[in-house]
């Protein structure tokens, strides 16, 4: 399964005038391709700043101590706020707890809902450009490398190969842009149309002037070559002639030839929508290069036609030579990757001298970098994300080194007057009602471990790619890039219009369950209840069709029904886009719905890390247990038994297990040493010592183990039913 | 069911409109319900649906449109839409029949006149009942402090007369301060909106006392204290802030505030749904406490239908200002008749992903499941205790359920 975002060792600290507080203190996870990984725990154990720091979005006084997110091949710690802009609302987007303030209360809701189709739109469509022209640039240039080293005329012929593919790719664009908008028109009217003969059906005519209208431009949208093309003729009068029945039914009231009229349209459009898509790259080759009109024949013929002929002329000579390209770079890189093994090697003793030389540390980095990139292969479209991250990462702790050095120093100065200070006053007797803050020094032996780390993990990575080499399958990958190629184009094609943002955006409206969405669409915020609002912000976020989700609580204010529709959705939506989903709430049940994962949290560390399944039934950490057993479900009758005390201080956290003052099984080493991660199955962890061998055997509390029984025999008498 | 209990609050055919752009938005329509004493009512629905507003409605915080809302056996609040209905509906009979029949005009006008009035002299009671039912309790309240001292002063010597004067002439004026809504409280859902974050938490929690009129700081002071250790804080806690509290200990605050006036009724609006789940036990737990201690009588407003289910002995489920059903919770959960409870009772999430993972949540669209065009429904009890709102065919089908 594909990793689309990891954390690594995250430790965020919030600088506050009585110490510093810990509210993240090492944690790790990984989140797959169309995944929900469910983070559970209090309020201030660290689930929200954690996914604050995913988004970049800390507060003023966060210092971020450690660690890595790493998504896209890019370290989202390390990155500029420039870059920040083009990931944060378009690859990952969030939904906040509070529906308010995540909304502009001065701009009407459909503003604010197609704003980010409108940016993003553009946007998408500049990258895809620039995506398809580097790739095709670096393809060619690998082509002629490979197969064609000291033969100008071949490559000459290569580089007019990837020209031509180029010029027909753009007529491609052409004929499939205006294929989309006409085809998109279609789809849209016809939904109006449906609604509104239900309406008329019912004796209903709520705003009928304005949708009547959209549905006459809309329907003369629709005329394409591929569209509605056979009633072309017919479309325009038919659409013209609605405004005018209309105007007369509105006296009458007699709605029966407005329904008719309507019913024709509807006719005419759903025959034109249930057309198969005719194959446009195809037939941008043919048009292109053919210098003969398209043959007339249906559309399925049409495609297979073409199909034969671009693979003959055009597209198996192409692709033998993008494999022999792709060949190449491949070879290259592992050749390159062996060399930067060697180099790293050589590099990690002037990394573990006592003190770091800032000299000869700056020129292994401008080895390393040099030899780090080299291995990068361009024509791979998976991104490796390790490989991409590592100077950034290496340049940031050598950074961070070397500024250290001097900020210790001035830190210690601080420290020692201070301490003066405090001493003289605590010699004349008197009692200073302040303490002295612990001298702020960064561990230089951890920069200097964690240095070590980057080293050793990357050349762990070499050597894993390298001993799989001889697995690579080069005829997909040749597939995979032309798909990519493909995909890129269609890209600068998919245009959005203020028109398709808003017909978007109303649907996208019904589909989170607000009633009436066209008069909805022209409100202000606070025309909506607290629930109206929050799948407003669903809506948004889910507007610009993002990569991740991240939900931070968004149905902890909502009833049961609305939360069940939203909860519904977004599976809904994870389902179709491959979405990634981060999950974070305190409420069980939801969790037991979305997650496939679950992370539960306390204290800043994640103390309990495994599948759903792993969490509800076989729980292993107390403070898990507890968290399920405060619980109430439908058959619960028993007082409930909530967690006593309250969250620890993070500004001194506690030296042992964190949640120790408030376990009932608590043993003594509890209170003296952090227990490791203990891993119980594959998937599941716990970091609890009553997982230690030498630890007494405790069964989880009997409200859980009654509960999983009844839930037991309850599926079991369900399923029999 | 427990029939044979003193009947604590009466809510009879709640109306409460509001005006708004082009008509009146019905939030709370024609519901009736009644609460026992010393038990837990769960009102259910989803947001909007109006179970705040009758809430609000019941402690006055709205003037009802219609109905009656009855506590202790007082009409605390009257609404005068039903009777100006009833006239104007007589005198459209009125005018109809004189039409058809022109010769009975006297008979009818007569007749006519005498509903008028009947509904008049009705409307007016209500508007007075609306208006006095407290100055009335306070009179009461000060009957009973004059006989008490007068009593008092008769035996006592001089001595002690000067002193129990003082606080014959103290437990007067806070007879005459006595608002029979007081010994309604409530209990709102944002613990952290509903404190003002200017007063100190002694001053929140007394501030009912001070405006009933106790000025004795001693008397204040202990009760303050004796409620802040009753809902698990410390003493000390009393010359802190509101925003030196968790989530939890704040709506703690919130609990000492509306007990400290020993109410009969507590309205406690979602006092748990902005609360984390160790959070929500220990406030749960707390009520429960009361509740066994003091026989509190509790309207609990949730959408979180586990902790309903949980913590009330009957629940009403409403639908868009209407109440569709109302059962025991046991009943509710193991026979729902409604369409709309089944669906509500489909959406609930529990802690069991296998389950999760195959619920499938039944859908609600009136217009589909009831066809009120001919027969119109109205609220039925199906079984003893299990009240519906139904037609009469969906009436025959619900009983035929049952059995």
């Amino acid at each position: 399964m594909e990793t689309k975002l990891q954390v690594r060792d995250l430790r965020i600290s919030f600088r506050t005038t009585n110490g510093k507080v810990q509210a993240v203190r090492g944690i790790d996870f990984d989140l797959n391709k169309g995944e929900t990984l469910a983070i559970v725990g209090e309020s201030g154990s660290g689930k929200s700043v954690t996914s604050k720091a995913i988004l970049g979005i800390q507060a003023a006084n966060a210092i971020t101590e450690s660690g890595e997110i790493i998504y896209d091949g890019k370290d989202l710690l390390k990155i500029s706020e420039e870059d920040f802009h083009k990931i944060r609302g378009d690859k990952i987007a969030m939904i906040f707890q509070d529906p308010m303030s995540s909304l502009n209360p001065i701009v009407k809701i459909g503003r604010q809902l197609t704003e980010a189709m409108l940016l993003k739109g553009k946007a998408r469509q500049r990258e895809s450009k620039l995506n398809f022209n580097t790739y095709l640039k670096s393809l060619n240039t690998a082509m002629v490398a490979a197969l064609a080293e000291n033969d100008k005329a071949k490559a000459e012929k290569l580089t007019a190969m990837c020209k031509n593919f180029d010029k027909f790719e753009f007529k491609h664009i052409e004929l499939e842009s205006a294929y989309n908008t006409a085809h998109e028109a279609a789809v849209e009217t016809l939904e109006d149309i449906q609604d509104l003969t239900f309406q008329l059906e019912k004796n209903s005519t709520k705003d009928f002037t304005d949708r009547l209208g959209d549905i006459v431009t809309q329907a003369k949208a629709t005329v394409n070559e591929y569209v509605v093309k056979k009633d072309a003729q017919r479309i325009k009068p038919l659409a013209d002639s609605i405004r005018d029945l209309w105007s007369k039914a509105k006296k009458t009231r007699d709605y029966q030839a407005l329904l008719q009229a309507l019913y024709q349209l509807r006719d005419i459009l759903q025959e034109a929508v249930a057309q198969p898509v005719p194959n446009f790259f195809r037939m941008g080759y043919y048009i292109t290069f053919s210098g003969k009109p398209l043959p007339d024949m249906p559309v399925e013929e049409l495609n297979a036609y073409l199909k034969e002929y671009l693979d003959k002329e055009f597209m198996l000579e192409f692709m033998d030579n993008a494999r022999a390209a792709l060949r190449y770079t491949a070879e290259k890189s592992y050749a390159n990757m062996e060399l930067a093994v060697k180099a790293m090697e050589q590099a990690l003793p002037v990394f573990a001298k006592e003190t770091l030389d800032k000299k000869a540390c700056q020129e292994t980095y401008k080895t390393l970098d040099a030899a780090v990139k080299a291995t990068i292969d361009p024509l791979n479209i998976v991104k490796d994300s390790l490989t991409y991250t590592f100077s950034p990462s290496l340049k940031s702790e050598l950074d961070i080194y070397f500024k250290a050095i001097r900020a210790n120093e001035k830190a210690v100065k601080v420290y020692e007057q201070d301490k003066k200070k405090h001493d003289r006053l605590v010699a004349r007797g008197k009692n200073p009602d302040w303490e002295v803050a612990a001298a702020a020094v960064t561990d230089l032996e951890l920069v200097k471990s964690n240095i070590a780390h980057l080293l050793q993990r990357q050349m762990e990575h070499y050597q894993e790619l390298l001993q799989s080499r001889n697995d690579r399958d080069y005829n997909a990958q040749a597939l995979a890039a032309i798909d990519y190629l493909m995909t890129n184009a269609s890209g600068v094609v998919a245009k959005v219009t203020r028109r398709i943002a808003k017909s978007r955006a109303i649907k996208l409206m019904d589909e989170v369950g607000i009633a009436e969405p066209h008069k909805r669409y022209n409100q202000y915020p606070f025309e909506f209840s607290g629930g109206m609002r929050q799948r407003i912000v669903i809506a948004i976020a889910l507007a610009a069709n993002p990569d991740i989700l991240i939900c931070d609580e968004p149905t902890t204010a909502l009833d049961v029904t609305i939360q069940s529709q939203i909860l519904e959705l977004i599976n809904k939506l994870k389902a179709e886009r491959q979405l990634s989903v981060i999950f974070i709430t305190h409420d069980l049940g939801v969790v037991a719905n979305m997650a496939d994962r679950v992370a539960v949290m306390y204290a800043g560390k994640i103390v309990e890390y495994g599948t759903a399944e792993d969490l509800f039934y076989h729980a292993a950490h107390p403070y898990t247990w507890a968290l399920l057993s405060s619980m109430p479900d439908l058959d619960t009758n028993e007082k409930l038994e909530a967690i006593p005390g309250t969250p620890p201080n993070m500004i001194y956290p506690p030296v042992g297990d964190a949640f120790a003052p408030r376990n009932k099984y608590a043993m003594q080493i509890d209170f003296e040493r952090q227990p490791p991660m203990f891993q119980i199955s594959d998937t599941h962890f716990a970091a609890t010592w009553l997982l230690h061998p030498d630890a007494p055997k405790i069964d989880p509390p009997k409200v859980i183990q009654d509960r999983i029984a009844r839930m037991e025999s309850k599926r079991r008498t369900g399923n029999a039913e | 069911m427990q029939n044979n209990q003193e009947t604590l609050l009466k809510v009879e055919h709640l109306c409460q409109y509001f005006k708004m752009e082009g008509g009146e938005l019905k939030a709370v329509d024609d519901v009736s319900f009644d609460i026992k004493k010393g038990e837990v009512f769960g009102l259910v629905g989803e947001s909007g649906c109006g179970k705040t507003t009758t809430g609000r409605s019941i402690i006055k915080l709205y003037n009802i449109t219609s109905g009656n809302v009855i506590f202790k056996g007082i009409r605390i609040a009257a609404g005068k839409r039903s009777y100006q209905e009833a006239i104007k509906k007589a005198q459209e009979d009125y005018k109809a029949a004189v039409k058809a029949n022109p010769t009975d005009a006297e008979k009818l006008k007569a007749e006519m006149e005498k509903t008028v009035a009947e509904q008049k002299a009705q409307m007016k009671a209500a508007i007075s009942d609306q208006k006095n039912c407290d100055k009335e309790y306070a009179r009461q309240q000060v009957a009973a402090v004059k006989k008490k001292y007068e009593a008092l002063l008769e035996k006592a010597d001089a001595s002690e007369k000067a002193k129990l004067n003082a606080e014959y002439k103290n437990e007067l004026r806070k007879a005459r301060n006595t608002k029979l809504v007081t010994q309604i409280q409530m209990i709102f859902q944002d613990p952290i909106a509903s404190l003002d974050p200017r007063m100190t938490v002694r001053e929140i929690i007394a501030e009912g006392l001070v405006i009933q009129g106790e000025k004795d700081n001693a008397v204040i002071d202990q009760k303050v204290h004796e409620m802040l250790e009753l809902v698990g804080l410390v003493r000390e806690h009393a010359s802190r802030y509101p925003h030196e509290f968790s989530g939890g200990q704040r709506q703690r605050i919130g609990v000492a505030r509306s007990v400290i006036m020993n109410p009969d009724l507590i309205i406690a609006d979602e006092p748990v749904s902005a609360l984390d789940v160790s959070v929500q036990a220990q406030v749960i737990n707390l009520l429960n406490e009361l509740r066994q201690k003091f026989g509190l009588t509790i309207l609990f407003i949730a959408h979180d239908l586990s902790v309903v289910k949980y913590f009330s002995d009957r629940i009403g489920v409403m639908y868009f200002g209407k109440m569709v059903e109302l059962a025991t919770s046991d009943e509710l959960f193991a026979h729902p008749l409604h369409p709309y409870t089944k669906s509500l009772l489909s959406a609930i999430p529990l802690p069991d992903p296998i389950y999760e993972k195959q619920r499938q949540r039944i859908t609600y669209n009136p217009l589909v499941e009831h066809d009120y065009s001919v027969d119109k429904p109205s609220f039925r009890e199906i079984t003893p205790g299990h009240f519906v709102q139904c037609n009469d065919a969906e009436f025959a089908r619900y009983q035929q359920e049952l059995k």
